[in-house]
């Protein structure tokens, strides 16, 4: 297994021994290896040219060659007087060393379920954000992108959903923490990938307990690259490409709109609005106005590292640029990143440091996303194709319409086409994108640490850190004088300026000691104390309305208004602060045995009076039995462990000061005769002083197993019961509040398994290799408290409709999707006749077309009662893999990912806008008996609410699999390289979301959001070929 | 050994960074900003005041579904409709024709009323204690809010019988745990709190009233402790009560409280400032035109809603010498019962407003809303010489007309009740009733009960009176019999239905329910 080389020298009688360590795969020399000649105590350190010396005894011995993070060698000396040796990147063995809080800890001997991305993983691959990093690639994590605009964020769920939705269901996205400074949600799009050298997922309470409070959802510990000491090292990896949309949806073309609006009408009784469909041929296709089949994307990263025995340093640039596909113009993004992170061994006991990293970035946005109302992406969707783009004919063009508002055109004057068929937010998407001209936002984050660490006895180090997180955001958007339709009008321009800042910060100090007592017992105990303070936005924003401009690049604030025409606004944050002490003590005896326990101890700004500090135990065990004198000396199992933990993480997301009573105002009342009335306060709702942090308990059984040397394997069984889940409530009106104060009353429990694999083999110059994950979930809520029966979520309306498409029941997977249920469409009146119940006909007014609706209750009439389960947004089963191979020069590496058991609903034509167009689905509709039993007949007024009703007519199959990445490589030989100074060359040509498999028929199945899988016309993720190179200097 | 001496430093320098934030507790007490709080309210007089205006908010209540106590009950009685527009609104017309369900009706909202009151005025009883300011205005504070605390608890007892009784806030813990208690305990509380009011010497027996009208006198407390007392049928102890109130000679002015009938019926109708707490006025409710109140929330308008909500539908004049009425919402409509005993009184005119005399003579027309009988309650109508100029808000939420909770013919006609039917002293029983009788002309009559009961239905018609009345007689079933009154269950309200989910509230055995 061991791969190694030797450079032999000739023999000669002499003592010393000398040669230079270097990195296998980068030919980079290793300072700092461990040399020791076997059996005794004697050794050396490489320097930083990686060069050792060490005199031997006699040609017998043997030399051993140890790094962290390398595979140990062992070489016999023989005659020899000068070895080379090669040491090999040793991340799939089992010396391999996982960040978990406040340290590290060798794999082999981690007790809890953690889960990690290594940089190899993500070398090269083109990655915007680092949940995208993270999705697919490790089991437990169920991760959807927002939507494809670029820059944008996605939704990340850690084994479940531990917390009821609120704040958009920010609530649930796990704790991220980069290098040990805790970033919130919104912000952890400022990393570059490059930077990155480890992710690891803490899934279990026995992992996350060490983050207490806050740890509930999950934490992610993110850690930045560092220098090694060696000689400088200098890498640029950039690529270059071009993004397209994988799929259109099928829309009616005009002629087919025509005919079926006729159809409706005529359905509906009234008189034929079209007279001759088949004039209007195909008339505008929306959406290939929009799309963009060739929008530029390119990444570029240089970074410098190097050091020596004193100091060491990372230091990086990135740039990323990205187009959206659709409405290019108005969806762009840009980011600048730089890095700098240093290590200074000031003493030999002494060692300072830090990390620092900053982003710049600017993000063009198009507005609604995945939203229903109206933004380019709906209306394309929703808009007649009779309506053209723009307006060139004369008459056409001579409307009052036209020439009575203030209507956008394009650069000949033409008038961009208003449709008088489909209105209200419905806008023609050119002239929606003519006025959002220039917009952006733009935002600087500056965010690392710097820490002091002492080592006044070996093992024993006392550490300190400060880290902050600085950042300032804003936007700029001109809105122009416009005339979209009778709907959408601005008639005075206005120009605004927002600008926030914030500031978070931590302080923490550690002590931590570790210790092998009496040769076997390994001890490493960890004490620390931490203070947070984060949540002070401080936003200001003004407005100048009607300045003599009229597009953003002339907009400009030196424009004087006067002060009516001004207005501005400011708010600040509420802080948040967090004091926390925690302690974890590690023991392992001889590396079979595993024994961690932690605790700690939280105090929230969040929490009430009565509950101001929660203390947060875990504990996990774990046996190696491979690691056991009876275990058999052959290859079958090399490795085997088998762990277990147990413990308590809390989730202090509840928002600032919702234990507290605010006073309202508005309570007036008029005293005398003066007419003037005086100002009343009182208490909205009573103070709830035992308000205290949702609180999951984690049980996780799992093994980690590695069989035939090649092939890694680990299982885990998890169970997470959440209590105490906040809800605000309805209380008694006797309680006299105005508003229902917030308390801990649900409970709901998450339980699954989850399967890792891995496979790497070399043959010859031929290397294989397979990484795989399979999750699966479920999710149950198991009260509601106070005998309340179900919850409904604000984020899941279904356009007008008064029915919320989902619901959280006890029993239920919280949040499910929850509607009427068709039973087939009547075909004849007979069908309608024969639906009989209690109270005779059930559906009386229904006309042959129409659905047949399942009386739920049997109460013989069809209403907001005859509603049941009709799915979960949220898969139950993720899973991703991905496939290398490597021959000489070349390497292939295929990603991909999938989802299955969830369903989606789509919710993208605009059914309160009768006239908005149709999916060519609706070419299938009922036209007469025998011709469909799913999709019903058109009809203007739907009196059957075969489209108002949310029903399983609307949910469709959410299973997907995707090729991620695709991407091919070659690596120029070393010879030809080197001669011009190089160490390492490759070239690749790489495809992002190659082809996607599944039987949904919008955009893009991947959909996230608060409720995950609700699609309103999402922006979909855009397909990319690009090309690329990588050279090591 | 040097560098052994720099650990120690070092670990000092640790030790001392980790000092400070071992006392993390005011690390954590975190002053939220640009927020008021409870915990950190109430800290002076003038915070303290705010919170007794909060309480005297309630007085003048009127919900969201323009659910007035006043308006509600008027519905109720004999003396008038639902009303309202087309089908009319089936929060009143429900309890005009008493098809009331635990859903359906203006239940919900007098509940509310009820109870947001209580919890303000509990909020201030117990944090008035604790705030640094004049002990005597403290005192007075106190004194005002136990009364207004009787006030919403008299409300709910008599319009629901089985209500919660609570004399402090409910926390959290126990929100779902509140029981109700007996109407006794709910009546022995409610003396108790008018009982301590009265005994205190910071409570003033008049007040200014250009800058303090409306605010709680000892005249006030003792009218409602009366009140309480007749509605429990202690006669002695209620005509005691009216007495001191009323003074030693009907008709006289009551030095002690400046208590006198105000000479002319009529001008107890007007909104204008010199009418305002009048001589008459005991407990009056305030409403200005000043409060900019919206369509965005009715109920917070300081304005009368009354007014254009009694005013007739799409009124238009047609001659010069038609009634200035502004087109209302012609709710409440006048019975035909109420227009036959009232209309050859002299208060007739006063009390009702004749649209379709009007109409067939050809001064003014209008649009029959719901219930219509063509006539209008003339004591709220809303007028154009009322109607707010020049005032931010929306004109018909902002009628600045003052309300009678209690006035002194009110009272006067209780004490005569009170003394008929403990038979003690009819001398001044008749005098007292033929005072009111006498102002607006009338000659005198025998102090019955029949005799009082007409005087308190004419005296007091369309002022949310009758209904109570009519229940306390024990004459609500036969009155309201055409109008589907079961006796035995409509002599209260039903408990809102909302009420019942997830607490221990039980619904009264008169709608089905166990209480």
């Amino acid at each position: 297994m061991l791969c190694f080389a030797l450079t032999c020298g000739y023999a000669h009688a002499q003592h010393v021994v000398s040669g230079t360590v270097k990195d296998e795969n980068t030919g980079e020399q290793l300072p700092g290896v461990n040399v020791v000649l076997k059996g005794t105590s004697s050794g050396t350190i490489s320097d930083a040219e990686g060069r050792y010396s060490l005199e031997v005894p006699s040609q017998d011995a043997v030399l051993i060659f140890s790094f962290v993070g390398y595979a140990k060698q062992e070489v016999p000396v023989g005659e020899r007087n000068s070895i080379d040796v090669l040491l090999m990147s040793d991340i799939s063995t089992l010396d391999e060393v996982v960040v978990v809080g406040y340290g590290t800890q060798k794999k082999s001997v981690v007790s809890g379920s953690i889960s990690s991305v290594k940089a190899a993983d993500l070398e090269g691959m083109p990655i915007n954000r680092i949940e995208q990093a993270l999705q697919g690639r490790t089991s437990g994590l169920t991760i959807a992108a927002n939507s494809g605009q670029p820059g944008g964020g996605a939704t990340v769920r850690l084994r479940g959903i531990t917390s009821f939705n609120r704040d958009g269901g920010n609530n649930n996205q796990p704790l991220w923490v980069v290098d040990g400074v805790i970033i919130d949600n919104g912000g952890i799009g400022y990393l570059n990938q490059s930077d990155i050298e480890s992710i690891e997922v803490l899934k279990d309470a026995a992992s996350q307990a060490i983050y207490g409070a806050r740890a509930a959802a999950g934490v992610i510990l993110v850690t930045t690259k560092k220098g090694k000491a060696g000689t400088l090292k200098m890498n640029y990896n950039g690529y270059y490409g071009i993004s397209e949309p994988a799929r259109k949806l099928d829309l009616l073309n005009a002629t087919q709109y025509a005919t079926l609006r006729n159809e409706a009408a005529a359905a509906n009784g009234d008189p034929l609005p079209f007279a001759n469909p088949e004039a209007y041929g195909q008339g505008t296709d929306w959406q290939s106005l929009i799309f963009n089949k060739s929008a530029k994307r390119q990444n570029h990263e240089f970074s410098i590292s190097g050091g020596n025995e004193k100091s060491t340093f990372y230091t990086s640039f990135g740039y990323l640029s990205q187009e959206g596909i659709v409405a290019t113009d108005i969806s762009k993004y840009k980011r600048f990143n730089i890095r700098l992170n240093s290590t200074h061994k000031a003493k030999k006991w002494l060692t300072v440091g830090q990390n620092l990293g900053y982003a710049y970035n600017k993000s063009i946005g198009l507005g609604n996303t995945n939203s229903e109302f109206g933004g380019p992406l709906s209306s394309a969707i929703n808009l007649d194709p009779i309506t053209p783009a723009v307006v060139t004919n004369p008459t056409e063009a001579n409307l009052p319409i036209y020439t009575n508002n203030p209507v956008r055109r394009d650069e000949n004057g033409n008038p961009y086409g208003i449709s008088p068929y489909v209105g209200q937010e419905m806008t023609n998407p050119l002239a929606y994108i003519s006025k959002q001209l220039g917009n952006y936002d733009w935002g600087h984050n500056i965010i690392g640490n710097f820490f002091v660490e002492a080592e006044p006895i070996k093992g024993l180090k006392v550490r300190s850190t400060v880290g902050a997180k600085l950042a300032f955001w804003g936007n700029e958007a001109f809105t122009p004088v416009y005339f979209l339709n009778s709907s959408n009008i601005i008639s005075q321009n206005s120009f605004t300026r927002e600008n926030n800042v914030r500031l978070d910060w931590n302080l923490e100090n550690t002590i931590s000691y570790t210790r092998t007592l009496l040769e076997d017992h390994n001890v490493t105990v960890l004490v620390g104390q931490g203070a947070y303070l984060d949540d002070n936005t401080r936003m200001t924003r003004v407005t100048f309305n009607g300045i003599p401009a009229d597009n953003f690049d002339d907009a400009s604030f030196n424009y004087k208004v006067p002060a009516t025409q001004r207005t501005s606004d400011a708010s600040e944050g509420q802080d948040h602060t967090v004091s926390s002490l925690f302690a974890r003590i590690n023991y392992d005896y001889k590396e079979k045995y595993l024994i961690s326990a932690l605790v700690r101890r939280d105090g929230s700004s969040r929490f009430g009076e009565n509950y101001r500090f929660g203390i947060f135990p875990s504990f996990s065990l774990g046996w190696v039995p491979s690691n056991e004198n009876f275990w058999p000396a052959n290859d079958v199992v090399n490795f085997l462990k088998i762990r277990g933990s147990y413990g308590f993480v809390g989730n202090d997301n509840i928002g600032n000061f919702s234990f507290l009573s605010t006073i309202g105002s508005g309570r007036n009342y008029t005293f005398g005769t003066t007419g003037s009335y005086l100002n009343g306060f009182s208490p909205n709702a009573p103070a709830n002083p035992n308000l205290r942090w949702e609180e999951t308990t984690s049980t996780n059984i799992g093994f980690e197993a590695t069989i035939l040397n090649d092939f890694t394997f680990t299982f885990d069984w998890y169970k997470k019961a959440t209590k105490d889940i906040l809800q605000n409530p309805r209380i008694p009106f006797y309680v006299g509040a105005i508003s229902n104060p917030a308390a801990n009353v649900a409970d709901m429990e998450n339980s699954g398994i989850e399967l890792e694999l891995g496979w790497h083999k070399q043959v010859g110059e031929l290397t294989l290799g397979f990484n795989g994950n399979f999750s699966y979930l479920k999710n149950k809520v198991t009260n509601l408290g106070n005998g309340i029966k179900f919850l409904t979520d604000g984020n899941a309306g279904f356009q007008g409709s008064a029915y919320s498409i989902t619901r959280t029941e006890v029993g239920h997977t919280y949040n499910s999707f929850y509607g009427f249920q068709t039973q087939g469409i009547f075909q004849t009146q007979e069908e309608i006749e024969a639906y009989v119940g209690p109270k005779g006909k059930i559906q009386p007014n229904a006309r042959p077309g129409d659905f047949r609706w399942e009386d739920i209750n049997g109460d013989g009439l069809i209403n907001e009662n005859d509603r049941k389960f009709l799915g979960n947004p949220m898969p139950n089963y993720t899973y991703g893999f991905t496939l290398s191979a490597g021959y000489k020069g070349f390497d292939v590496v295929v990603f991909s990912q999938g989802v299955a058991g969830n369903q989606i609903f789509q919710g993208l034509r605009r059914f309160g806008i009768a006239s908005s167009n149709w999916q060519t689905e609706a070419l299938g509709r009922w036209t007469g008996p025998g011709t469909s039993n799913t999709y019903p007949r058109l009809v203007t007024n739907d009196p059957n609410n075969n489209l108002n009703n949310p029903s399983d007519f609307y949910l469709k199959d959410g299973d997907y699999f995707r090729i991620k990445t695709l991407q091919i490589g070659y690596t120029l030989p070393k010879s030809v390289v080197s001669k011009v100074g190089l160490e390492r060359t490759r070239i690749y040509v790489m495809s992002e979301n190659l082809a996607t498999f599944t039987k949904y028929n919008g955009y893009d199945p991947e959909i996230g959001g608060g409720t995950m899988s609700i699609d309103r016309g999402i922006y979909p993720q855009a397909r990319s070929f690009m090309v690329g190179l990588t050279v090591g200097f | 050994m040097e560098s052994m001496k720099r650990y120690i430093k070092y670990i000092a320098v640790t030790a001392v960074t980790l000092l400070p934030l071992s006392a993390c507790n005011d690390f954590l007490e975190v002053k939220p900003k640009g927020l008021d709080l409870e915990a950190n309210y109430y800290q002076n007089q003038e915070e303290a005041f705010n919170g007794l205006v909060a309480v005297y908010d309630v007085v003048g209540w009127q919900g969201g579904n323009l659910t007035t106590k006043v308006g509600a009950t008027l519905s109720a009685s004999d003396d008038h409709l639902g009303g309202g527009e087309g089908t009319g609104d089936k929060t009143f017309t429900t309890w005009a024709d008493y098809t009331l369900t635990p859903a359906t009706g203006p239940q919900e909202d007098l509940w509310k009323k009820g109870f947001s009151g209580i919890f303000r005025a509990n909020t201030l009883l117990l944090k008035l204690p604790g705030v640094p300011m004049d002990e005597n205005v403290k005192k007075r504070f106190i004194a005002e809010t136990l009364v207004l605390r009787a006030h919403f608890n008299f409300d709910l007892v008599r319009l629901f019988k089985n209500i919660p009784l609570l004399t402090e806030i409910v926390t959290p813990d126990e929100m779902y745990g509140i029981e109700q208690a007996t109407p006794q305990e709910v009546y022995a509380q409610i003396e108790a709190d008018l009982k301590a009011a009265i005994a205190e010497p910071n409570l003033p027996n008049t007040v200014p009233a250009s800058s303090e009208g409306g605010r709680v006198t000892q005249g006030i407390a003792h009218a409602l402790l009366g009140k309480v007392y007749l509605y429990q049928q202690k006669w002695a102890e209620a005509a005691a009560e009216f007495h001191e109130v009323n003074g030693a000679t009907p008709g006289a002015l009551n030095a002690k409280y400046g208590y006198k009938l105000v000479d002319n019926f009529g001008d107890l109708w007007k909104s204008t400032a010199d009418v305002k707490f009048n001589s008459e006025s005991i407990f009056e409710v305030g409403y200005t035109s000043t409060s900019a109140g919206g369509w965005g929330c009715i109920a917070c308008t300081e304005g009368n809603i009354l007014n254009i909500m009694t005013g007739p539908r799409g009124y238009t004049t047609k001659t010069a010498n038609a009634p200035d009425y502004i087109s209302g919402w012609s709710y409440f409509p006048v019975t035909q019962s109420l227009f036959d005993a009232i209309h050859y009184d002299p208060r007739y005119k006063y009390t009702i407003a004749n649209l379709d005399s009007l109409k067939q003579y050809g001064i003014a027309d209008y649009t029959p809303g719901a219930q219509n009988t063509g006539y209008f309650l003339e004591k709220f109508a809303g007028r154009k010489s009322n109607t707010p100029v020049g005032q931010a808000g929306a004109p018909e939420l902002n009628y600045p007309q003052n309300m009678y909770e209690i006035r002194l013919a009110d009272t006067y006609l209780m004490e005569a009740e009170a003394l008929v039917m403990a038979g003690t002293d009819l001398t001044r029983a008749a005098d007292l009733l033929n005072a009111v009788r006498a102002r607006v002309g009338l000659s005198a009559v025998a102090a019955t009960m029949d005799n009082i009961k007409l005087e308190r239905r004419l005296e007091l018609a369309g002022e949310g009176h009758r209904w109570f009345d009519l229940v306390r007689w024990g004459d609500a079933a036969t009155v309201l019999a055409g109008r589907g009154f079961v006796a035995g269950k409509h002599e209260i309200l039903p408990i809102p239905l909302n009420e019942l989910n997830n607490t221990k509230l039980e619904q009264s055995k008169e709608y089905g329910g166990t209480r």
